[in-house]
Formats: structure tokens, sequence, C-alpha cells
């Protein structure tokens, strides 16, 4: 019986803190298998590959707090990247960073608009503006990359270059991360969106103005997203129209196995972040062990299923 | 010589229920966590008879139904069929015993054809493909045989509402039913549809169907019922004659119980107007309602389930858009479209539903209650000052006794008073001029109604203006000072505290004068 309940607390332990757990296994799963896993030379590497889809999805998690969802998150990475590209050679760097992250807010305004006062489906109107915007980002680029300008060397050399002995890039998502997380905890505006994504109408019935919160989120996810298809063409010289294809999956995988869910209300930006290294990790220590790309897919998808199945332990356990 | 005596007994009354009776209930009883919505009912119905069941809202009808519906099962007490106990343990077990029921709200699956939706379940029962000849001659007969003709190829959805029930009614007699329930049929249709209906369910009696008839409108039971039995507080009436009865002994029987001292004591100090709702109207749902309160007073609305009544509070709450009407605050007329709205101009609203609008039930109690005053506890830049909320949300716990371990305890774990307390607690953290109160007590316990009863009691001392909607007349008749009583959308009576009785605002809410 004593046995039993102890027991019982343990596995409450473990499955409340199941993102962490499985974060931790992976570490040493990781570890145990490469011995290169721990060389900064890869752990720099691995930052560096999940700083995108981490900012992103500190977004993304405001947009599936309330509920929602947008999948038009990889196609503004491609679009915004090479309009970057394609401002630093007529316009100064600082103005063509800021030009970029209005391109990201305009997006995500359109699709917060559809969603908040049209009453859209998020699911719906995001795949419209995913397939808008991808074609969008063709049409700029005619198709082709574009190069970022010799003069906007400031910029790739931000995106290759370290501060602190930290890469650059995850210092930005390090700063959305704090910012996201005090949000969500400290300030109403997060306290609103995880009361939305509970129970809408009883948050409109309290004299809240709904349609302000989750078109706000819709315009979130889009500078984000702006800002890592900026920080990708930083860190490759080169904006291209096929960047970011199917980023989106990777976005919402790391969001869920983080513990979100998608009918809202419920996500912290902790765990998201440990669901994005996590899915980071995975990508990268089949790298490391040469596991064909084609197998990772398949592996890939088999951890997120198992990573969602103890979360849906979690919830029915309560 | 004993045992011979109760077997004969025993032989001879299940003889009589072979010969008599189709369904026979007896002593069913069902509670819902502690709360008992039926506590014994015993119902008996013969074949070829129309039998009413009535009794006021939150008596035990839809309870009782679903239980033979199979949605529920009851706790105790036995059902029989045609003599032979039965149980009912899902909707199949009920379909399978010949129990038809026809809801308020219409099963029928809008997008298929009539055809389709008569033989949904049976479809597949003669192999996989369609035989639609087949199937929209038999829909097409079925239908004629009742009386009526309806294109069995139409969509469903495109039916009138009166063309639907008819559906169900066919859909339910292809299934070849013994017994056929309608829970409220007449609250969607017109008189000549009534009529129609009438017409209907006195051919199917004639065909030896046992039909029960839930209904709150007297006059329909006199024009149809052969029996009536009246369910109240759970508990069921012995079965009269209607032939043998009138209105005013089934009116005591639907109330028949005094008040007790529950109620708080009214030292109404009335002030001026506060607010005044001017031919409101809402689709069809709300029909040029005017009203005003003032300061200090407690106004009830009276009414069914579905006389508008939510609905006039929600349109003046801004929660649903007016489709005509003003609304004046203090004198002055203002446009009240949203809830923000209403909120921002002192209005605060405890809706009917609490779990699904009053509260939300995944948050703890204390973002529950700031909810509604969340720039109070935050500085300009939105974010929180923990201590205050924290003390602002003791505070309130305090007040209302409110009983939980600490501020942080998830709603969803309180019990139905204590949510309700917390839906209250919202508001109480404004200055709430107007506080509109849609059944304040539903599915609470006694001790906490007596508590929300001062809590109301209290804020009109403090002069706020007070609108309360209930169910049940003796709570309004406790708890307000002018009660109005809403029929069909529209405001059937109004009365003052002198005039005050259960069967008068019975009368009016049933259209029986």
């Amino acid at each position: 019986m004593k046995i039993t309940a102890g027991l019982k607390r343990y596995l409450d332990f473990f499955v409340k803190y199941n993102t962490a757990f499985i974060f931790l296994i992976m570490l040493v799963v990781s570890a145990s298998i490469s011995d290169v896993f721990f060389s900064s030379a890869n752990l720099f590497n691995l930052v560096r590959q999940v700083t995108p889809v981490g900012i992103i999805s500190m977004g993304m998690l405001l947009v599936i707090l309330t509920g929602g969802i947008d999948l038009s998150v990889g196609s503004i990475v491609a679009m915004v990247g090479l309009l970057c590209a394609l401002f630093t050679h007529n316009m100064s760097l600082p103005l063509a960073i800021l030009a970029s992250l209005a391109c990201g807010l305009l997006v995500g305004s359109v699709s917060g608009y559809l969603v908040s006062i049209h009453k859209l489906a998020p699911f719906i109107a995001t795949l419209a503006i995913m397939s808008v915007v991808r074609g969008l980002g063709f049409i700029f680029s005619k198709g082709a990359p574009i190069l970022v300008d010799e003069h906007a060397s400031a910029l790739t050399d931000f995106g290759s270059g370290n501060s602190l002995g930290i890469p650059n890039p995850a210092l930005i998502l390090f700063l959305v991360f704090v910012i996201t997380a005090v949000m969500l905890k400290y300030n109403i505006f997060g306290r609103i969106i995880i009361a939305i994504g509970s129970n809408e109408e009883a948050v409109r019935l309290s004299g809240i103005k709904v349609s302000v919160y989750k078109f706000s989120v819709y315009a979130i996810a889009g500078v984000l997203s702006a800002a890592a298809g900026i920080i990708t063409t930083a860190r490759t010289a080169v904006g291209s129209p096929v960047m970011g294809v199917g980023m989106e999956l990777d976005v919402i995988a790391a969001v869920v196995i983080g513990g979100a869910s998608l009918s809202g209300g419920k996500g912290s930006a902790i765990n998201t972040l440990l669901g994005v290294l996590i899915l980071g990790m995975i990508g990268n220590i089949m790298n490391l062990i040469n596991i064909p790309a084609y197998s990772q897919q398949v592996i890939k998808g088999l951890i997120i299923i198992f990573a969602v199945l103890l979360q849906r332990f979690q919830s029915s356990n309560i | 010589m004993w045992t011979s005596i109760m077997t004969q007994k025993l032989f001879f009354k299940e003889n009589s229920r072979c010969r008599m009776n189709r369904v026979e209930l007896i002593n069913i009883s069902k509670s819902f966590g502690g709360i008992a919505a039926l506590k014994s009912v015993t119902l008996k119905v013969i074949p070829g008879e129309i039998h009413a069941l009535i009794g006021e809202n939150g008596a035990g009808k839809s309870t009782l139904v679903k239980i033979l519906s199979g949605a529920y099962s009851k706790d105790r007490g036995q059902i029989f069929l045609d003599g032979a106990e039965v149980q009912i343990r899902n909707t199949h077990d009920s379909k399978k015993l010949g129990i038809g029921i026809i809801y308020q709200e219409f099963s029928l699956v809008p997008a298929l054809s009539v055809a389709e939706n008569i033989f949904l379940n049976q479809l597949g029962t003669t192999g996989y493909w369609m035989r639609w000849g087949k199937i929209r001659k038999k829909a097409e007969d079925l239908i004629h045989n009742i009386g009526f003709s309806i294109d069995p190829s139409l969509r469903a959805g495109d039916l009138s509402i009166a063309e639907q029930q008819i559906i169900e009614i066919v859909k339910a007699l292809s299934e070849n039913v013994k017994v056929l329930i309608l829970d409220e049929p007449s609250a969607v249709l017109g008189p000549q549809e009534i009529q129609k209906l009438f017409n209907t369910l006195d051919r199917l009696k004639k065909e030896g169907v046992a039909i029960i008839y839930i209904s709150h409108h007297l006059n329909e039971i006199f024009q149809i019922a052969d029996r009536v039995t009246v369910l109240k507080d759970g508990i069921s009436s012995d079965s009269l004659k209607v032939s043998e009865t009138n209105r005013d002994s089934i009116i005591r029987l639907m109330l028949g119980r005094s008040l007790d001292a529950m109620y708080p004591v009214r030292n109404s100090i009335i002030g001026e107007e506060v607010l005044r709702a001017v031919d409101i109207c809402l689709a069809d749902k709300v029909k040029g309602i005017s009203f005003g309160i003032k300061a200090g007073e407690i106004v009830g609305i009276a009414g069914l389930v579905g006389s508008g009544r939510t609905e006039t509070l929600r349109a003046i709450f801004g929660a649903d858009r007016l489709k005509k009407g003003k609304i004046f605050l203090f004198g002055k007329e203002h446009k009240i479209g949203s809830p923000r709205k209403a909120v921002k101009m002192g209005i605060g609203m405890v809706p009917e539903d609490r779990k699904q609008h009053g509260v939300i039930l995944p948050l703890s109690i204390k973002q529950n209650i700031s909810l509604t005053d969340l720039n109070g506890i935050s500085n300009p830049f939105g974010f929180i000052k923990a201590k205050r909320e924290k003390n602002n949300a003791n505070g309130l716990i305090t007040t209302l006794a409110i009983k939980t371990e600490n501020e942080d305890q998830e709603v969803s774990k309180l019990s139905g008073g204590n949510q309700q307390k917390v839906a209250l607690a919202k508001w109480l953290n404004r200055e709430c001029r107007v506080m509109i109160i849609d059944e304040p007590t539903r599915g609470v316990d006694v001790g906490a109604k007596v508590e929300i009863y001062n809590l109301i009691n209290e804020l009109s001392h403090k002069g706020v203006a007070i609108l309360v909607v209930s169910s049940e007349s003796s709570e309004l008749m406790g708890i307000c000072d002018r009660i109005f009583v809403m029929r069909k959308g529209m405001i059937q009576g109004e009365l003052e505290k002198k005039e005050y009785s259960e069967e008068e605002i019975l009368r009016l809410s049933i259209g029986a004068n």
C-alpha cells in the first residue's frame, strides 16, 4: 500500500514534468550514442539549427494557446528571408530589417483579421495564407535564390557570429523565449490568451474584447516568423523561395511535444523551448550516427506520437 | 399460508400488469452527485392512451425521458414493458424495446434527404447499396399513413420545424414503436401545426400506441390527454383522469409547497431609475420587451424555458445583437453592442450556464475573479501585481464564504455552489450599478442558496439595480420586489409584491388565462 502510494507520487511527478524528463533522457541517450554529441562544435551547430524553429515556436505557442493554429509560418520564413536579401540591395540594413519584419507583421495581421473578425477557422485561413505567401515568395524572387548584398555584410557577420561565446541567433531565441515566458506568466496579455483558449465565450462575457487578442497572436506569430526568416538569410547569406518548406509542421510538433494542447488553454514557454530542443536533438543525433534522411522522418514521426501519447496519459490521469 | 397469499398477490399483480399496462415505471429514482433529480416516480401507461406528464422546470421530466431512452441509467426502481421487467442500459436497448422519443431538439441530419433520415438506422440492413426508389417509396407511404404529404427526397434541413417534427415521428414509427414519448412537442409549433400533430397522435392512439406527452401547457392536456400525471421535485402524483379533474387541481399539484424561511428580509431602499429597456427585440426570441429598474431594486423575470427570458438578459448585456430597441442608463441612451461595452457602463452578468459561460473551469479561483478587472490588478504595462491580485481574491473568497483551500484552487474542483459564488465574485470586483443574474441558484445546494440570496440582498442594499431570472417562482417571490412573467418573447404580466402567488406566475407563464 505504502509502496504503491510512493510509486504513484513518482509517477505523477514524472508525468507532470514529462517534457523535462524526455529532454533529459534525450540528452543521456544522445551522449551515450555518440561521443561527438557534447563537443562544442556540435552543440553550436544544434543550437543554430533549432533557432528559427525555436523563435517561431513562441509565436505558435501563443496561437495554439488561444485554440488556433498557424500554418503560414514556413512560407513567411521563405518570403521574408528573400525579401530581406532583396531589400539589402537598395536600402540600409536597419531599414531592410525593419521592412522585412513589417512584411511578417502584415501577413500575420491578415491571418489574424480573417480569424478574429471574419471568424474563419484558423486552419483554413492560415492554409490559404500559406499558399499565397509561398507563391508570393516565388514571384518576388522569380524562382531563384537572392544573395545578400555585399554592403550588408554586417547581417551575415551577425548571423554566423558569436557574442559571449553563444551564437547570435541563439541569443535572439533566448530573448524571445524570456519575453514570451514573462508575458505568459506575469502579464494580463498572457492571462487573457490562456483564458481565451480555455473558454472563449466566458472571457467575452467577462467584458474582454476577445477579437483584439486573437488578432494579435497571429500578428506576433507573423513577426516572429519574419525574424526567423531574416536570421536564416543572415546565416546563409542567401534568401531562397524554397526555405522553410514543412517548417510549420516542425514548429507545431515542437509546441505539442512541449505539452501544449491543440484545443487551447494549456502550454508553457519553457516546455515549448524544451520541445524545440528535443526535436532538434532527434535530428542532430540521427545525423551524427548517419541515419539516412528518409528513415529520419519516420523516426521523428514515431517519437512525436510517443511524446503526445505520454501527455494523453497525463490529462486522463488528472 | 402466508407465502401462498404472497404468491397469489404477486400473481394477481403480474397478471394485471400483463393485461393492462404497456409501460410501467415503478419507484424510479436518479441522483446526480448527491442532488436527487428523481426521488420516486411511478407511471403506468396503457396501450391506446395519451398520458400527459407535466411539471415545472426542473421537476425531473427530462431526466425521466432520458432514463427511458437509455441516456441515463436509473439508480433504483423497475421498468416493465408489457408486463416483463426490462433493463435499458443504452439507447440501443431502448430502440429495440420499441420506445420512440421525439425530443425538443430534433436529431435529424440536415444534409440528408427525408427518406434517408427516416431509415437512417436501418440503412445497410439490406446490403451495401442504396435502393433509392425503394426507400423513397417506403418513406412516402409512411408519411401518407399519418396524413401528411412531404416529398421524401427533400433535404431535411430545408423542411419547416413542424415538418421536421413529423419526420421525427415517422422515423419513430418506421421502427415499430410501442411507446412514443414526446418532449414538449408543441414548443416549436404554430396553432395549425399543433392541430395536425394532435390529429396524428389521435390516429396513433387508435392503433394502440402508448403515448407519453410531456408539456407545460395545460390547454393542450385538456385537449388531447386521457390521463395526466404531475411531477414535482422528482416525485410523481397519482395519475388522474383528465375528464375528472380541472385546471386548478393540476396547478395545485404542480406547486403544493410552502415557502420556507430561506429568504432574507427585504428592506428595499429604492432610488432613481438606473436602467430602462424600451421595445427590445431579438431575432424572434424577444418581441418588444420594455421595463425599468431602479437603484436598490430587485426585479425578477419568470417564464418557462424558451420564453425569451435569458435572451432578454443577454440582449441587455450586449451578448447578442439587438434587432430593435433602446437601452437607457441613468436616463441616457447607450448602444450596448458588446459585453465589453456593458461592463464599461457598469453592468455585470452572471450567465445561466455556469460551466460554459460563467466561470473558466481549468483556471484558478483567483484568475477567474480577476478576469473582470484585469486593469485593477496590473500596472499600466499590463504586468500583474501578484500581491494585490491575491489579496483581492482572498477578500472575495472570505466575503462570499467560498469553501476552498486557497485562491489558486482550480474552479473545476469546487462544488456547484462554490463555482456559482466564483461566478458572482467576478462581478463584486467591479463597482457594478446593474447586476443581471440568470438562474442564481441552479444546481446549488440549499446552504449555498441561502448565502447567495443574502448576497443578492446585500448588493441591492448598496444601491445596485438587480435583474434576476429564475425557473423557480418561489425563489423570485422570495427575493424580488417585482416580477415580470414572460411568455413567447413578450411580457405577459407584471406582479407587485402583494399580488405574488405561484399559481398566478404559473398561469401567466403557460398562458392559462
